[in-house]
């Protein structure tokens, strides 16, 4: 194997190998992004006996790029009473960590570029998973901000709900992964994946399926998805914390919301089920199981009613929480003995 | 903290679960209701002040428009306050009782049907929002085949019916109501077994017995509180008493317990539109009373009489007795009554009309008292309100 | 728990396969009115102009108050209304005008498609209504 490729060893080549990277995970965030839309809408209408988007483009393939420039092109409104500041920024800071989370995910092994060699990630960190819960708690930041700075009761309901349920759900999503890197003995994803690369049953889902339940779950939570979407929950809080918000600020808040899916299934898929493993080549791998996920948040979205508020707290700290720390005591036991 | 902060919340009359322009003032400490402040009114439109100053006959569409959700029972409801009035109730014919009673408990399922579809989507089960829609649509098909309209049908008479069933209509009815348990199935198979369905209404909006006869709730709303009271055994009209059907009351009376009410009243009715069919035989769909009811028209086309008739009934209307009467039916919502006073003359004096919205909203405010933001929207799903009616 | 979560993601998913879709596809296809259906109304035509002999029934029974009448004469001293309009804002579509009618010259057709641009488009005079 060559040498790896860094800053130090031929700065232009790891430049444009790192911009190139770059832009290929983000474009096709952003093609999964705006066609998770149109799935969903496809998806929930026929499981609703309707038909979807059918009139823009062919089978209505158009519909999400026809949204985005409506939404584009629409008045950009901003409450007379709005904390002017906090309410342009909250929506860059909920979409800046829904995308820029991807960038630890592994999408491949190594491929050799110029003779050096260069891995199929963008930012290898050597605490990857600390990275990811920080920019999940990060994002946040974006909802309570949107919240309060819309000057609406409604909204300003919706953001606390989504800081509360955030901190609930945080811990238990965290918890729950700890027994994920006690079985790898690294944080970083690149050697979790590694860890889990001795064929199918290497897999983590199979070693520690109560941690593979609860994290999805409890990201089902954190993405802020039915049946856990109470900060916007449109029957209740009519939309919650994007009430006030029009044009492309709110479809920013659209966007987040799907590359948050899709950087929530691409993280599962990378510590539960061996990230690009499999057997198409890599980054192939990953997307079929990232589609597979987002079909599944979907599919649920579809089907199940939406939690209360109390009983929702009550299920992250009195059910999850302590069910993810047995798991740690569980794990550590086998670990050790 | 010294001093409780209490948020007001302005929910409505523009908010998406307040099923039309019902406004409440929410006084929240965190996110539980202090107090919960119905207002009314946004959808007032003088119904009864309307009908003192048209003909019974023309007032007949004024109440479609009351409960848009369930036309024909209101209707129903009219007609018959207006037959006793006038004293025709035994002339109805009984092709014309048995189509009425089959048509109520049609209106019946739709307005349940409409019922849960908004409750689920306020709940956020939004799929069975749409499931119901189908089988409403069908049913709508059916009104649109009987009267030509697929909401405000219009379509009993003072006497009878306007028209005759199309041919092949009791086939579509057959063939919806054996469908029709099976679709009840299938909301059942998304919501009834399902935790979070159960966790989102077993004991919220709870009433018991006696709070409910004291408020006046009337319908699903009471029965599912213990009370075992439906107007269709208890005070039969249209023929009611001829027919089997049991009367679903539950014991807790929260919104799970209403929910399996109305269900199960939705399967009962079924049973109740298949014994009319069974029981439809041909014959006069008016009443013989010619001072009342118009005439047929190949007999104002082709004779000079039935011309004279026609032109003394619309321009001139019935005219009752002086006298007042109460006529409450069943409709879907529970007692909806016609309090009828006439002065002689071709309209009528006073119209009361009691709605049960109306009176079931009364329940609201103790009914969320305590309970969560989240179950306000329950509650106002469970009572299963419509604002065309209470507002009138 | 687990069972009845199952079961609810089974039905959604049957739905998901083809052939279970109720949408019809509005302004492509179009849905046949059923025969009795109240909507547009028709002044009936008979020989060389309309049926209707200016009778009064129908703004009589008219619970909305949208139909205008007003009788003349022809030259064989025949009744005929020389103004007949409805004005489908006030129109409720509830079918006495029809029903009232002792000559059968108004009915309603299946036309349901009644949305225009200007007030002016809603008053439907005789000429329209006889088309």
């Amino acid at each position: 194997m060559p040498e790896m490729l860094s800053l130090s060893n031929d700065p232009i080549l790891f430049v444009t190998v790192m911009l190139a990277k770059i832009l290929a995970v983000f474009i096709v965030v952003i093609l999964i992004v705006a066609y998770a839309t149109y799935a969903e809408r496809k998806i929930i209408g026929r499981m609703q006996t309707r038909l979807g988007p059918t009139m823009t483009g062919p089978l209505g393939l158009l519909q999400p790029i026809a949204d985005g420039l409506k939404l584009f092109f629409k008045e950009d409104i901003i409450p007379a009473q709005a904390s002017k500041f906090a309410f342009v920024l909250a929506p860059m800071m909920i979409l800046v960590p829904a995308f820029i989370t991807i960038a630890v995910v592994p999408f491949g092994g190594n491929v050799v570029v110029g003779g050096y060699t260069v891995p199929l990630q963008i930012a290898d960190l050597n605490v990857g998973i600390l990275y990811i819960l920080a920019m999940a708690g990060l994002g946040v930041y974006g909802i309570v901000l949107a919240g309060w700075a819309s000057n609406n009761k409604y909204s300003l309901l919706g953001g606390v709900r989504s800081a509360a349920q955030m901190i609930s759900y945080e811990l238990a999503a965290g918890l729950s992964i700890i027994s994920v890197f006690m079985l790898s003995e690294t944080l970083s994803l690149r050697g979790i994946v590694e860890a889990q690369a001795g064929g199918i049953t290497d897999w983590y889902i199979f070693s520690q399926p109560l941690a593979f339940c609860l994290f999805v779950i409890t990201s089902l939570a954190e993405v802020n998805r039915t049946p856990f979407d109470l900060p916007e929950a449109e029957t209740e809080l009519v939309s919650g914390f994007c009430t006030e918000y029009s044009s492309m600020k709110y479809a920013l808040f659209f966007m987040a919301e799907y590359a948050n899916m899709v950087v929530i299934s691409a993280v599962t898929a990378t510590l539960f089920l061996g990230g690009p493993a499999g057997p198409f080549p890599g980054a192939i791998n990953l997307l079929l199981k990232i589609f597979f996920f987002m079909f599944v948040f979907i599919w649920i979205r579809a089907t199940f009613p939406r939690v209360k508020y109390n009983q929702l707290m009550y299920m992250g700290w009195k059910i999850f929480l302590p069910l993810a720390l047995l798991n740690i005591v569980i794990t550590g036991a086998v670990v050790v003995f | 903290m010294a001093k409780k902060d209490i948020m007001t919340i302005n929910m409505g009359p523009q908010h998406p679960s307040t099923h039309g322009v019902l406004q409440l003032i929410l006084e929240l400490d965190g996110e539980t209701v202090v107090k919960a402040t119905p207002h009314i009114g946004f959808l007032h439109r003088g119904v009864e002040k309307l009908s003192e100053n048209r003909s019974y006959h023309r007032a007949l569409p004024l109440t479609d428009r009351l409960d848009y959700l369930a036309p024909m029972s209101n209707n129903l409801g009219y007609v018959l306050a207006v037959e006793k009035l006038l004293g025709i109730t035994d002339l109805i014919p009984e092709r014309a009782k048995v189509v009425r009673v089959m048509m109520a408990e049609l209106t019946r399922i739709k307005s349940h049907l409409v019922w849960l579809a908004t409750h689920a989507l306020d709940i956020g089960a939004m799929t069975v929002f749409l499931y119901c829609f189908r089988e409403r649509e069908a049913i709508m098909d059916m009104y649109e085949k009987l009267s030509g309209a697929r909401m405000t049908s219009n379509y009993f008479r003072v006497g009878g019916l306007s028209l005759d069933l199309p041919e092949g209509f009791e086939k579509d009815v057959r063939s919806f109501i054996d469908a029709m348990p099976g679709h009840i199935e299938t909301y059942e198979g998304l919501l009834t077994g399902n935790k979070i369905w159960q966790k989102r209404t077993i004991g919220v909006a709870k009433i018991d017995a006696d709070a409910a006869i004291d408020i006046g709730l009337t319908g699903p709303a009471l029965r599912a509180s213990g009370v075992d009271w439906d107007l269709r055994r208890d005070n039969p009209y249209s023929g009611y008493e001829e027919y089997e059907f049991q009367v679903v009351t539950r014991q807790n009376g929260d919104t799970f317990d209403r929910y399996k009410a109305r269900l199960d009243e939705m399967r009962e009715s079924c049973k109740i539109i298949r014994q009319a069919l069974d029981k439809l035989q041909p014959g006069p769909i008016l009443a013989d009373a010619p001072a009342v009811c118009l005439p047929p028209k190949e007999k104002v086309v082709n004779s000079i009489e039935g011309l004279i008739h026609q032109f003394k009934i619309i321009t001139e209307g019935f005219k009752p007795e002086p006298g007042e009467i109460y006529q409450g039916v069943e409709a879907p919502k529970g007692e909806l009554g016609y309090y009828l006073v006439s002065d002689g003359s071709a309209n009528p004096y006073r119209m009361k009309i009691r709605p049960p919205s109306f009176v079931n909203l009364q329940a609201l405010p103790q009914m969320v008292e305590g309970a969560l933001l989240a179950d306000v929207i329950a509650a106002i799903g469970t009572l299963d309100i419509v604002l065309g009616e209470i507002d009138r | 728990m687990i069972k009845e979560f199952i079961q609810g993601l089974s039905i959604t998913a049957k739905h998901l396969l083809p052939g279970n879709s109720t949408t019809v596809e509005y302004p492509k296809v179009k849905l046949e009115a059923s025969e009795r259906f109240r909507g547009l109304h028709r002044l009936v035509p008979a020989h060389n102009r309309e049926k209707c002999v200016a009778c009064y029934l129908c703004p009589t029974v008219c619970p909305a108050k949208c139909i205008t009448v007003e009788a003349g004469e022809d030259e064989n001293g025949v009744k005929y209304p020389t103004v007949y309009q409805i004005d489908m804002l006030r129109c409720i579509f509830c079918g006495y005008c029809v029903e009232a009618c002792p000559v059968e010259a108004i009915e309603m057709t299946g036309e349901y498609e009644l949305a225009n641009y200007k007030r002016e488009d809603f008053c439907f005079t005789k000429e329209r209504l006889l088309k």
